[in-house]
């Protein structure tokens, strides 16, 4: 996003709604830091400028920065997969499309959130580890699309420095591997320059409940107490 | 998208906050699926809505959504997302999607327990949970409890720490009600899911500074 210097007036409206705090005061006018800015347009889409004087740029389209705004802008239509939003159905689908079995666990890792943003370089701290484990990232999602290596794991050099608002890494692994993946991979997270918002995604059982919390809490991972539950009311209904 | 899942607060203060997302599945029933997404939007009005929106509405219901041209952009749409302030409406709108029978999956965050619970009152048998592990990382860089307990209500981290706290400074030096406060602050959310009940009451039981 860009503010033109010869429209705006400096009333300052804007700054208070960048999430990114990257619209700075100047001498005269205010204006965008391009490398912090991560392209969500909510200076734009708010209408907050009385004025029209904030605008985006031809660039913003171009890649590698264009990867900011389809990460970042919930508006702006990902490429790989035709869906607003960051691409990822995780578990809203699952009763119809059963990409999660019983005997199966998924994790969301999303980088960035929330408030701080994330370079897609701390993405791939991760994305190399979880490779290294052999564990499976989804295609359904947009961090596979970025993999130039998809075995090691490696993003593709020209997005590395880009700066997002949040990005989800999503993999799936058997349940048994449960423990290993939280010893091995939660951990990680502790070296990355940013915050990662963690989800893990499970069935219930035939009795309506959710035994990996219990498993979890024995590894000392605290399961927060609010969710998001798929009722089963999609059709047909994978069981 | 993990979205909703993050929400941040106690169980106090997260019992009244629900998001109810109706999603049609690729490749399954997401052809034309246009009018169940609008039988949807009739049932979510119907009920007691908070907000309501879509990611790509570009603003949500309490930011000035119109919605006859909503309605009939859902025809190019395969989801929508709602918020509702009490189990009694999102009782109402499970029992409606049951009757309904539209074939179309929903999911309903919140408390565990409160949506088992509803769930099983709509006679409905939850499928598959996305539970929250919380934040790792550089924890250092959250801001404080209560404006984490506000930003994390956006889906997309739309809604920033500084916003949050110019109009809780407003709010409190008199400059705009809690009401306007958090109507300021749902402008930049576009998919409906910033509960605007919820944090008029965060913001009203905020002590004083």
């Amino acid at each position: 996003m860009k503010i033109s210097p010869e429209v705006c007036v400096s009333c300052l409206e804007c700054i208070d709604f960048c999430p990114m705090n990257c619209i700075i005061e100047g001498d005269e006018t205010v204006y965008i830091d391009q490398d912090e800015c991560v392209e969500c347009g909510v200076c734009l889409n708010t209408g907050v400028c009385q004025v029209d004087a904030i605008y985006r740029p031809e660039e913003v389209f171009v890649y590698p920065r264009a990867i900011r705004m389809q990460m970042s802008d919930p508006g702006a239509e990902h490429p790989d997969f035709k869906a607003w939003g960051r691409g990822t159905e995780e578990a809203k689908t699952n009763d119809v499309t059963g990409k999660f079995d019983h005997a199966e666990y998924g994790m969301l890792f999303e980088f960035g959130r929330p408030v701080t943003g994330t370079r897609l370089s701390e993405v791939q701290k991760v994305t190399t580890a979880v490779c290294n484990l052999g564990l499976e990232i989804l295609k359904e999602n947009p961090v596979f699309g970025l993999l130039e290596d998809k075995q090691a794991g490696l993003i593709k050099k020209e997005f590395l420095p880009e700066k997002v608002l949040s990005i989800i890494l999503e993999i799936r692994f058997s349940a048994d591997r449960l423990t290993e993946v939280v010893n091995e991979v939660l951990p990680l997270l502790d070296d990355v320059d940013t915050v990662v918002s963690v989800g893990l995604v499970t069935r219930f059982d035939s009795k309506g409940t959710l035994p990996v919390i219990k498993d979890l809490q024995d590894l000392n991972v605290h399961v927060r107490p609010n969710a998001k539950i798929n009722v089963g009311l999609g059709r047909p209904l994978v069981k | 998208m993990s979205h909703s899942l993050h929400r941040y607060g106690s169980v106090e203060n997260l019992k009244n906050d629900f998001c109810i997302y109706s999603r049609a599945a690729r490749g399954i029933n997401r052809e034309n699926c246009g009018d169940k997404l609008r039988q949807i939007l009739e049932i979510y009005l119907s009920s007691d809505v908070v907000n309501f929106g879509s990611s790509h509405s570009g603003k949500c219901y309490l930011a000035g959504l119109d919605v006859e041209e909503y309605a009939e952009s859902l025809s190019n749409s395969y989801g929508i997302i709602a918020t509702f302030a009490d189990r009694e409406a999102v009782l109402d709108v499970l029992k409606k999607m049951k009757k309904e029978n539209l074939g179309i999956s929903v999911v309903v965050s919140g408390l565990i327990e409160e949506v088992k619970s509803i769930a099983e009152e709509a006679g409905l048998q939850p499928h598959t949970a996305l539970l929250s592990l919380g934040t790792f990382g550089r924890k250092k860089l959250l801001p404080e409890e209560e404006v984490l307990e506000i930003v994390t209500m956006c889906g997309h981290s739309l809604v920033g720490s500084r916003l949050v706290r110019s109009v809780l400074k407003k709010v409190q030096g008199g400059e705009m009600s809690a009401r306007e406060g958090a109507l300021e602050l749902t402008r930049p959310c576009s998919c409906g899911i910033f509960n605007t009940e919820r944090c008029q009451e965060l913001i009203k039981k905020r002590p004083e500074q």
